[in-house]
């Protein structure tokens, strides 16, 4: 053990991007009211993938990574919609799926945000439509905010959320059914 | 072609892959064994064929997957449950037929309810778990039988993420399909590129030049260590120690970015066909050198770490005879002494030093161990490749006439594809994922073992969701 605090101290820290934390901070203070009402000051995502090809997926998991470490942003990733303020939705939303992707929808308590990620569930990843695709999800879901990219980048997600949070500075409201 | 046994159990074919056909009159279900490639006929009217299920258990998924493709029956199997078509599936609809459109919009039918294997018994009881898990990861479904902590039996059920997608690339030509193929699994996206790639090369009776496989060889070396180092984090984290998800997980970042730089894509999408960014040879091999240190870095740290192999060793055991049964690949095979690994018969790998690694202990422990030693040795090989590989693009053929298979070792294993062109057109897709045959054992790895140790065995075996389902 004695090994790995040498080279914790040695490495310092990776995380990069200290612009985001300034923008974070500046964004925190605009949203001051409306986030405290809505979010109580932390932003929690329940991720759902609809049918991805795993790389969306992937780069969520990867803004856990020391390099992006995203939950110093107050944005969680939680394990239940019964603890989410917003479903993020990966892929393209497929037969088998919708039913359990509009029933994890409906245990999200109210306000809540869909946020698309990711080409797919607005059919605009290579695939072509076949009878086992229902995206685009606009038909099923109410989408608040779409992240584009195949699969976007980590700080493509990063910003996606940002500007998510903006538009709901600027007055907009969360969906129900 | 003589794919690689199984070393141990010679007289026993291996089962890599069985799918059916639609040829108009008949229905032909064609099966692929390591040794031998057989094909059977199947009547249109009332379509039947014999169950390999007895002496193949993997043949399970295989001939499920044909009956809810094409209707047909399998006389003699032991389980008859619909594998692809959930619960709210219009019976009756078969979308491999020909004369099944690929855009036909389908109705949710009343909800069928779906058996799962269970152990009865006094105080045995269920746990479902999915198909929306906890964490940041796939859709599927885990049935458990339990005598309180321990479990008796385990059902894996899946194809939630069911696509179409073998359907949804007929009547496209390989170049068509490529953006397509490279989406199926995230995971294994240069592992099914190249499978692609050398079909189309066949098409074309084309050789491909040793300086285009070196970069090829590249790429996917890459992705292997990128997933190892995943897989090198999460198995440890979920025995509770995070610490090894922090370290192994920035590796994982640095080995995108190295795809990135090579191919302008994190996860090299569409790589082959494109254009190659210039790279810089002497630039490839420090990353490489400075990586291995790394690796002997997080070795010399975990070996020493009492508490998590205390978790690992002996946990979910996959002896060599049951591997050998389900016809395993991949990590999972090597990991209980099995020899099986697709590039130990690729004479450009072999001519480069390329050594399989194997365990004998079949445990979470072993499993782990193979991962570190080949990421490792990916690293030598990339070195290696780099020397001559070229910045040589590749065009995926527009034309193509007959049938043509190939097989790719990804990152989780023996990939296998299998395409029929007519007239340049794909007019049958198929593509065994790894994942498709080590699905079926993972339950074999439960009994004895704690629930709380599930995502411990399942993560070392890092299976694909996506890629599976199709
Ligand atoms: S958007 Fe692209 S990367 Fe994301 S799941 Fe779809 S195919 Fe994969």
């Amino acid at each position: 053990m004695l090994r790995y605090w040498q080279r914790r101290f040695k490495t310092g820290i990776l995380t990069e991007k200290p612009e985001f934390d300034a923008r974070m901070k500046e964004l925190r203070k605009r949203l001051k009211k409306g986030i405290a009402k809505h979010f109580a000051g932390s932003l929690a995502i329940r991720m759902v993938d609809s049918g991805s090809c795993n790389a969306c997926e992937a780069e969520c998991n990867a803004l856990s990574n020391p390099y992006y470490d995203l939950e110093r942003l107050g944005i969680r990733f939680v394990a239940s919609p019964r603890h989410a303020d917003v479903m993020l939705l990966s892929g393209v939303l497929t037969f088998n799926m919708l039913p359990h992707v509009l029933d994890a929808w409906e245990q999200i308590p109210e306000p809540k945000w869909c946020i698309t990620l990711g080409d797919c569930p607005a059919m605009q990843a290579p695939f072509t439509r076949t009878f086992a695709i229902q995206a685009p999800a606009a038909e099923h879901l109410p989408v608040a905010h779409h992240i584009p990219g195949c699969p976007p980048s980590p700080n493509t997600i990063i910003e996606g959320l940002l500007e998510f949070l903006e538009t709901l500075q600027n007055g907009k409201q969360g969906t129900g059914n | 072609m003589e794919k690689g046994g199984s070393g141990m159990e010679n007289s026993r074919k291996r089962l890599i892959a069985r799918y059916a056909v639609d040829r108009g009159e008949h229905f032909e279900i064609v099966t692929r064994y390591d040794t031998e490639t057989t094909r059977e006929r199947a009547d249109r009217q009332e379509p039947r064929a014999p169950s390999l299920m007895p002496r193949y258990p993997a043949a399970n998924w295989f001939e499920r997957k044909i009956a809810d493709d094409f209707g047909i029956r399998f006389e003699g199997a032991y389980d008859f449950r619909p594998l692809l078509h959930h619960e709210r599936w219009p019976v009756g609809n078969h979308p491999m037929r020909k004369d099944f459109d690929v855009h036909r919009v389908l109705e949710f039918s009343e909800y069928r309810p779906y058996k799962y294997e269970a152990v009865g018994g006094d105080g045995v009881f269920e746990v479902a778990v999915g198909p929306i898990h906890a964490g940041i990861i796939e859709p599927g479904h885990f049935h458990f039988s339990q005598a309180g902590e321990e479990m008796l039996h385990q059902e894996v059920r899946h194809f939630y993420k069911y696509r179409g997608i073998e359907k949804m690339l007929e009547g496209k030509s390989l170049a068509e399909a490529a953006p397509i193929v490279a989406r199926i699994s995230g995971n294994e996206s240069v592992a099914t590129q190249i499978a692609l790639a050398r079909i189309s090369a066949q098409v074309e009776k084309k050789d491909l030049s040793e300086a285009l496989q070196a970069r090829w060889g590249i790429l996917l070396e890459l992705e292997r260590i990128a997933h190892h180092w995943t897989d090198l984090g999460f198995i440890p984290n979920d025995a509770g120690f995070g610490a090894a998800l922090a370290f192994a997980s920035a590796r994982a970042e640095e080995t995108r970015r190295q795809l990135r730089d090579l191919t302008g894509h994190r996860f090299a999408f569409d790589a082959l066909m494109r254009e190659p960014r210039p790279w810089d040879r002497e630039e490839l091999i420090r990353w490489c050198r400075h990586m291995s240190q790394e690796a002997k870095w997080f070795e010399e740290w975990i070996t020493d770490i009492p508490s998590l192999w205390d978790r690992m060793d002996t946990t979910g055991i996959l002896t060599s005879g049951n591997a050998l049964r389900y016809g395993c690949v991949g990590v999972v095979a090597r990991a209980s002494s099995v020899e099986l690994d697709v590039r130990s018969e690729e004479p450009f790998y072999r001519e480069r030093g390329f050594e399989p690694k194997q365990e004998s202990s079949g445990d979470v422990a072993a499993r782990f161990k193979v991962r570190l030693m080949e990421l490792k040795h990916s690293l030598e090989l990339i070195e290696t490749f780099a020397k001559e590989a070229s910045s040589e693009g590749f065009a995926f053929t527009e034309t193509g006439e007959g049938a043509f298979e190939s097989f790719v070792e990804s990152s989780l294993g023996e990939l296998y594809m299998a395409i029929e062109l007519v007239g340049g057109k794909i007019s049958r897709f198929f593509v065994r994922d790894p994942s498709f045959i080590n699905w079926q054992a993972l339950h074999l790895m439960m009994p004895g073992n704690i629930i709380a140790d599930f995502p411990l065995i399942n993560k070392s075996c890092d299976l694909s969701y996506a890629g599976n389902d199709l």
